[in-house]
């Protein structure tokens, strides 16, 4: 059976990840198992995962959960974002390491994150090309096969701004409409947020607004460049769940 | 999957393999229509999970803002195969027909077309190349109107009712040997359920003149379509193709008999609801007045039968006269929305209902424009001249004379709509006088014929004195109109400097606020008059305006770049012109605005026309005369425009050393300085110093 890998640690992290793990594993059709890596002889602390599988792995971090990823059939990884009394955090390298070597969807949850039993609404961020539609399209189908409410996002910058804007209390339904039929052809009852700004920025408005469970986000394999700024502002900044899925 | 120009290829349009991600982009693209009916343009033939749909002009559901085009039953069942890269279809411009094919093993053809020839007819030849057990064709439902159906011999029926009429179609099928013959009949009724039997009467004469008649007589329609409009680009054969692609849409859009709403998106989709704006007035009827002139009186018809609720509508707002409105639909009533979310997310106000009062004097040039490419007395003494005076009152009404007798119309939208609302709107104040003016001077003139009007002299008297006193923000030292009142106080951000583009919508770029406070503007505004009414400006004043307001011009609006293109053809600025009209002429074949899936820019395809044959032909009717006064762009080899000039077929064709005039009967036309009369022939020009010189 697959498995939502749930990566814990002796932080105050590990109860929301388990959590939202347990949420997330009934969509993937998968079981939960929590995976404490250590670097050193440190021992775990079992104390969130009473009632999943759990197991210890020593190594290097990084490299240990890859492996795991990599050699076992792994439906998605489940990590806790490094926690700050304030503002901003970092968007935690295991995670955005993970996400680049690995095709397996990253859950990232922030430390102050409300943790649902059930996953209800979902954000997912969608650039409005085939390609990026082509790698969330699963994540948009789960949703819409599971009763969940999907708003997809879609945000214009200073280079995608449309040409032309004519009546507006016709002109974007119209295009949310052929947005969804082209982009999210599998989820007649998803609803489209159209915002104008820096992705970034917006998306984090919009998840404020909007209240999703997890927000999901499409990211691009940059061996040489780690993340793209997007996705790092997201994670350093969401105070909601964030689903990594990898983007051809 | 390519969607490029067809063999013949200033002719027809081809795609090649299936598009799932913008099948209802193609969808709208290879639509078919004719005498007010519209049909998707998705495959017959093969299985696809676009939507298709049948809509019929002026036939709504729903009320109010709410109101929409009704979906009326679709063909189905007749599909064969999946689709896959081995589909193609073609569009034939110049004969109306959709061909699709799939090629391979079983190679399967089909055609189709809506009857231009007989309204409400369409008609669909299947042919294999063996035995194929393919079903019967079957009649659905796709709205969520009340649905009835029925059978007789030979054929079946369905009918679609919404809140007051309702779309019933009626099919059936012929089969000899490897070819099957489908026949649909289409009645849609935009007051009353319309009745079965009618349908089933028509699919019956249709079906016993069989498929080869039929489309006979819908190709010779075609051809004279084409023999009274074509318009010939040599040198740009893309330019060729788009131009072709927007005039078959704009005829195949407009019924020529009863009345004949024109929304937005015309009868190619359900996109804006079907709602008729000033885009229809404007931009779609001086076509047709130009080329087939039937259509163009069932558009005006369509507003002469809602005038009554016009003038309700000005006596509403206890104003006299008739007060179109912004957006409508089945009623005549304003169906704008009152309020609509943007692209940012923001919910906001849509006030262009209750503000963009043009609309009124927009009806009213039509009128106009109708009479000076027609002639037709008739209408111009009569319900034409009705209508000039209904707006001429209703100008008269809405303006406030001031202290020292200046006249203004204060709270408007221009069609510069990024500010809202304005004083003394330029365009707006400009066309109202022309209203004004020209409905004082109409009936003059209908009274010197010895036509009775209900207008006293002193009543006329009136409206050319508010028409001298009405302001116009014009400033003889500049040569420049000040857009509206405040408008040169605003802060002077150059959109051609701060924009990635042009076009852009500059409200989401810099934010509504910002576009609100600056000289930023939607679309040709003042351009706008030395467009539609260039007697009415300052002479000379097209020059500095253009200088001006050009780069001020976000072009967020797609009529905008076609008003341009015209302009700077007239002042022969050749590559920013060509450079406007690509762009106009790309507006759905590139799905520019990301909405053509819901329909075509029919206002945008009326825009193109005029650039062309206002902007670089220069042909157009003035002062009783058909001007011509053309502009070449050194690029192109010959332009040559077909039009109808108070019922005779004129042909003007240009080359950069001369000019042809071929018309059909004497026309008085006006070259450069000169008028005089083509007689019966081809009247040739040399270029020369002063102008242009009759050879023969």
């Amino acid at each position: 059976m697959k498995t939502v890998l749930a990566c814990i640690d002796n932080s105050a992290a590990a109860r929301p990840v388990v959590e939202l793990a347990r949420a997330f594993a009934p969509l993937l059709d998968a079981q939960v198992e929590a995976v404490h890596v250590v670097e050193d002889e440190a021992g775990s602390d079992q104390a969130f995962a009473s009632d999943v599988s759990f197991r210890t792995l020593r190594g290097d971090v990084v490299e240990t959960l890859a492996h795991a990823i990599d050699t076992e059939d792994v439906a998605a990884v489940v990590l806790g974002a490094r926690g700050r009394p304030k503002g901003a955090r970092p968007a935690g390298h295991v995670a955005l390491e993970l996400a680049d070597r690995s095709d397996a969807p990253v859950l990232v949850v922030p430390p102050d994150a409300r943790v649902p039993n059930r996953v209800h609404r979902v954000l997912v961020a969608l650039e409005g090309t085939a390609a990026n539609a082509k790698s969330l399209k699963r994540t948009v189908d789960l949703a819409a096969g599971a009763d969940i409410e999907l708003v997809v996002l879609h945000v214009d910058d200073e280079r995608s701004i449309p040409s032309f804007s004519d009546q507006v209390q016709h002109e974007t339904d119209s295009y949310a409409r052929e947005f969804l039929a082209r982009y999210v052809p599998g989820a007649p009852q998803a609803r489209l947020e159209l915002r104008v700004g820096l992705p970034g920025e917006e998306i984090l408005q919009a998840a404020e607004a909007v209240d999703p469970d997890v927000v999901v986000l499409g990211r691009r394999h940059h061996a040489d460049r780690g993340p793209g700024p997007v996705v790092r502002e997201v994670l350093e900044h969401s105070r909601r769940p964030v689903l990594l899925v990898a983007v051809a | 999957m390519t969607l490029a120009p067809g063999p013949e290829s200033a002719w027809e349009i081809t795609l090649v393999g299936y598009d799932d991600e913008h099948q209802r982009v193609h969808n709208a693209l290879f639509a078919l229509a004719a005498g007010g009916l519209g049909t998707s343009g998705g495959p017959l033939l093969v299985r696809a999970t676009a939507d298709r749909w049948i809509v019929c002009a002026g036939v709504y559901d729903g009320d109010g803002p709410e109101t929409r085009l009704l979906t009326g039953p679709v063909l189905t069942g007749l599909a064969v195969a999946d689709a896959d890269e081995c589909f193609h279809r073609r569009l034939d411009l110049r004969a109306g027909v959709l061909h699709e094919r799939i090629d391979g093993t079983r190679p399967t053809e089909m055609l189709r077309f809506v009857s231009l020839a007989r309204p409400g007819i369409v008609a669909v030849r299947t042919a294999f190349p063996d035995a194929v057990n393919r079903g019967t064709a079957q009649l659905s439902a796709v709205a969520d109107g009340k649905v009835d159906e029925g059978e007789t011999e030979g054929a079946v029926w369905m009918r679609v009712t919404g809140s007051e009429g309702g779309i019933v179609a009626a099919v059936c099928e012929t089969r000899r040997e490897n070819v099957v013959d489908d026949f649909a009949a289409v009645v849609g009724d935009s007051h009353a359920r319309p009745e079965p039997d009618t349908a089933l009467t028509m699919l019956s004469d249709a079906a016993r003149a069989g498929f080869d008649v039929l489309r006979d007589e819908h190709e010779h329609a075609w051809s004279a379509r084409w023999e009274a409009a074509n318009v010939v680009i040599d040198g740009d054969d893309h330019l060729q193709l788009a131009t072709r692609f927007a005039l078959f849409h704009l005829m195949a859009s407009t019924a020529d008999i009863g009345e004949a709403a024109v929304g937005a998106r015309g009868v190619s989709g359900t996109g804006y609801r079907g709602h008729v704006f000033w885009d229809a007035d404007t931009f779609v009827l001086p076509f047709l007045a130009a080329t087939h002139p039937a259509s163009a009186r069932a558009m005006l018809e369509y507003r002469l039968r809602r005038l009554p609720t016009a003038v309700e509508a000005a006596r509403d707002l206890r104003r006299a006269g008739a007060r179109f409105p912004w957006e409508s639909a089945r009623s005549g009533r304003d169906v704008t929305p009152h309020a609509a979310r943007d692209r940012t997310g923001r919910l906001v106000p849509i006030r262009t209902g209750q503000l963009e009062e043009h609309v009124v004097a927009q009806v009213a040039w039509a009128a106009c424009h109708y009479v000076d490419w027609t002639g037709d007395a008739t209408f111009a003494d009569g319900p034409g001249l009705t209508l000039l005076v209904e707006t001429a009152r209703y100008w008269a009404s809405r303006v406030r004379t001031e202290g020292d007798g200046s006249v203004h119309i204060y709270g408007v939208i221009g069609p510069d709509e990024y500010h809202e609302p304005v004083d003394d709107s330029a365009f707006t104040n400009v066309i109202a006088r022309w209203n004004l003016r020209h409905a004082a001077d109409a009936v003059d003139a209908a009274e010197r014929r010895g036509v009775a009007v209900a207008a006293e002299p002193s009543e006329r008297h009136r409206w050319r004195a508010i028409a001298e006193g009405l302001v116009d923000g014009f400033d003889p030292a500049t040569g420049i109109y000040e857009e509206f009142a405040g408008f040169h106080a605003l802060e002077p951000l150059i959109i051609a400097d701060v924009a990635p583009r042009r076009p852009i919508a500059a409200d989401l770029l810099l934010g509504a606020d910002r576009v609100a406070n600056a000289q930023v503007i939607k679309q040709a505004d003042v351009l706008m008059m030395h467009h539609l009414i260039p007697d009415e400006v300052a002479p000379g004043s097209l020059a500095p305006n253009l200088r001006h307001y050009e780069p001020r011009t976000a072009h967020g609006s797609s009529l905008s770049p076609a008003v341009h293109a015209a302009l700077l053809a007239r002042t022969r600025d050749y590559a920013r012109a060509l450079h406007a009209l690509h762009i106009t002429s790309r507006v759905d074949l590139d799905d520019m605005t990301g909405t053509t899936a819901e329909g075509l820019h029919v206002g945008t395809m009326g825009g193109l026309w005029q650039a062309l044959v206002y902007g670089f032909a220069g042909v157009r009717p003035r002062a009783g005369r058909l001007r011509v006064d053309p502009r070449l762009p050194p690029d192109w080899g010959a332009l040559e425009v077909n039009v109808q000039y108070r019922g005779v077929p004129v042909v003007v064709r240009l080359t950069h050393d001369q000019l042809s005039v071929r018309a059909a009967a004497p026309v008085d036309v006006e070259i450069g300085d000169a008028t005089l009369t083509v007689g019966r022939g081809t009247s040739d020009f040399r270029a020369a110093e002063s102008g242009w010189e009759l050879v023969s």
